[in-house]
């Protein structure tokens, strides 16, 4: 199976470990991923706050790229997964003159998605060598994956399943919780910290009344947001996860303490004591 | 039955405390149908039950909330609404699209305004979000990707953040942080270039009306 690769600008910094716990997981699950040759930031928050030309505009480039190759994309980014099917919307519509080749006819996956569908988690389920039965989580996933309905497609966007079902398959214990999908403020973090921490506090807040150990995520903005400002707010610290981390780690027998250094939160502390770091 | 007749003016109450009543926007429907017809967004069927306020995360922190913007719109008030926080608090997370019982694209809406406020001569609101996002864009026209580290140092570098950030004492956090995350390998030294950056800012120029 191949599919084309749209990491994203955050992959390459930010969500580094994000990448690489990615691309263990896919080797694992004998998937190839294709990375689009020269592909371009989707433009994010910025591009439609300013101009909803570039919005569209951006992301078809990358669309291009995909449809010159024939592969459908997937996407690991919440962000990025939004903008290009936004974009994808738009230039079906026809109403821009768009200066690329693009008809918007490939497919673009969400990663949790794409990875959640039954075939595949046999295929994970078969991978596991190290359950993680005693882990307890629960899963966020913000508000760019599931949100607008119209674009985001076929996902419950009330109570998202995906991430859900992907733990439960490498074994952890997954709590439900009413917080999945409220927004975390990611994007206004840079000018109005107040805003940010009452809506990430919140989360925080209503993730550890839950009594999970950790909080998975699938969004690079989300993950470093919920991780970093837990320096700064009192409590249990909880350890903030891409969920394609607890893949890998479940995947593979060999230590793996040195993957988790780029954390704030160290998870490792709570590995150990769950019997899954030596 | 003419004596029972009231012109509107008449009826309203005095201006005892000094501000003036504001009725209909200046120009009518004008505004409404303009921004009917540059989003396709079905502004009129909207029927003020604040489903969007109620949806909203934010609504707390903004001064005309997400289902004033609509009627505000109805009334054709597009100086307030350029004035206003709201358009740049606003984080399209569109929760208030998605529980609109009467299907108006709120978030779009929003999003709309602020395009407007962008080509338009007022200052906006929230300047350092305004100043943000334009960083974001010289950015990505420079590189064609963005890196967080050089981001974060144009941002600063813009007239007047770097002035603002020592007044509100956020600056020495800012810098810890930085450090923190360059420690842990989380921030690359140097943006990555992709190739195709001359095609992106051909487009850019050519949206602007250059011709190139
Ligand atoms: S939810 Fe829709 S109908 Fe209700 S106030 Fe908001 S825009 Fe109007
Ligand atoms: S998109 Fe904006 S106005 Fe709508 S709910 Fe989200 S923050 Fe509020």
């Amino acid at each position: 199976m191949k599919l084309s690769y749209y990491p994203g600008c955050s992959l390459e910094g930010m969500a580094g470990d994000y990448a690489r716990s990615i691309t263990a997981v896919f080797k694992h699950l004998g998937i190839d991923l294709i990375e689009l040759k020269d592909w371009t930031c989707c433009g994010s928050t910025a591009a439609h706050s300013l101009s909803e030309i570039m919005s569209v505009v951006l992301p078809a480039r990358n669309l291009a790229i995909a449809e010159e190759l024939g592969l459908d994309i997937i996407c690991p980014c919440a962000m990025c997964f939004n903008r290009l099917r936004f974009s994808q919307e738009m230039v079906k519509k026809k109403i821009f003159d768009i200066p690329w080749n693009v008809t918007g006819d490939i497919q673009v996956h969400d990663m949790t998605r794409f990875l959640s569908e039954p075939e595949i988690i046999t295929r994970i389920k078969k991978q596991v060598v190290r359950p993680l039965s005693k882990l307890k989580v629960v899963c966020y996933y913000g508000c760019q994956m599931v949100r607008l309905p119209r674009i985001a497609g076929d996902i419950d966007y009330e109570n998202p399943q995906t991430m859900d079902k992907l733990l439960e398959a490498v074994g952890a214990q997954v709590i439900d919780w009413s917080y999945k999908s409220t927004c975390c403020g990611a994007s206004i973090g840079i000018a109005r910290k107040d805003i940010q921490g009452s809506l990430t506090g919140r989360i925080l807040h209503k993730a550890r009344q839950t009594g999970a150990n950790a909080i998975i995520v699938s969004c690079p903005l989300c993950q470093s947001n919920l991780d970093i400002i837990q320096k700064n707010i009192s409590g249990r610290a909880m350890p903030v996860f891409y969920f394609t981390e607890l893949l890998h780690l479940a995947f593979e027998e060999k230590s793996a303490d040195k993957r988790f250094r780029t954390h704030f939160t160290s998870p490792v502390p709570l590995l150990r004591e769950k019997g899954l770091l030596p | 039955m003419t004596h029972n007749h009231i012109p509107v003016q008449d009826a309203l109450p005095e201006h005892t405390d000094k501000k003036e009543r504001k009725l209909i926007g200046d120009r009518g429907d004008y505004f409404l149908n303009r921004i009917v017809g540059e989003t396709e967004e079905n502004i009129s069927a909207c029927y003020q039950c604040e489903r969007c306020t109620n949806a909203c995360p934010v609504c707390h922190y903004m001064d005309i909330k997400p289902h004033q913007v609509i009627r505000y719109i109805q009334m054709g008030w597009r100086e307030e609404l350029m004035h206003s926080s709201t358009i740049w608090v606003c984080l399209s997370c569109e929760m208030c699209t998605t529980y609109c019982p009467n299907e108006v694209g709120v978030a779009e809406t929003i999003n709309h305004l602020r395009n407007m406020a962008v080509h338009s001569s007022i200052m906006p609101k929230e300047r350092h979000l305004a100043v943000f996002h334009q960083t974001f864009m010289e950015e990505l026209l420079r590189y064609g990707r963005v890196n967080e580290l050089w981001l974060m140092n144009a941002f600063n570098l813009k007239p007047k953040i770097l002035k603002d950030k020592i007044r509100m004492g956020t600056l020495k956090e800012e810098i810890l942080l930085g450090l923190t995350l360059l420690k842990k390998g989380r921030l690359n030294l140097l943006p990555r270039k992709s190739k195709a950056i001359k095609e992106i800012k051909k487009v850019y120029r050519m949206r602007r009306g250059d011709i190139v």
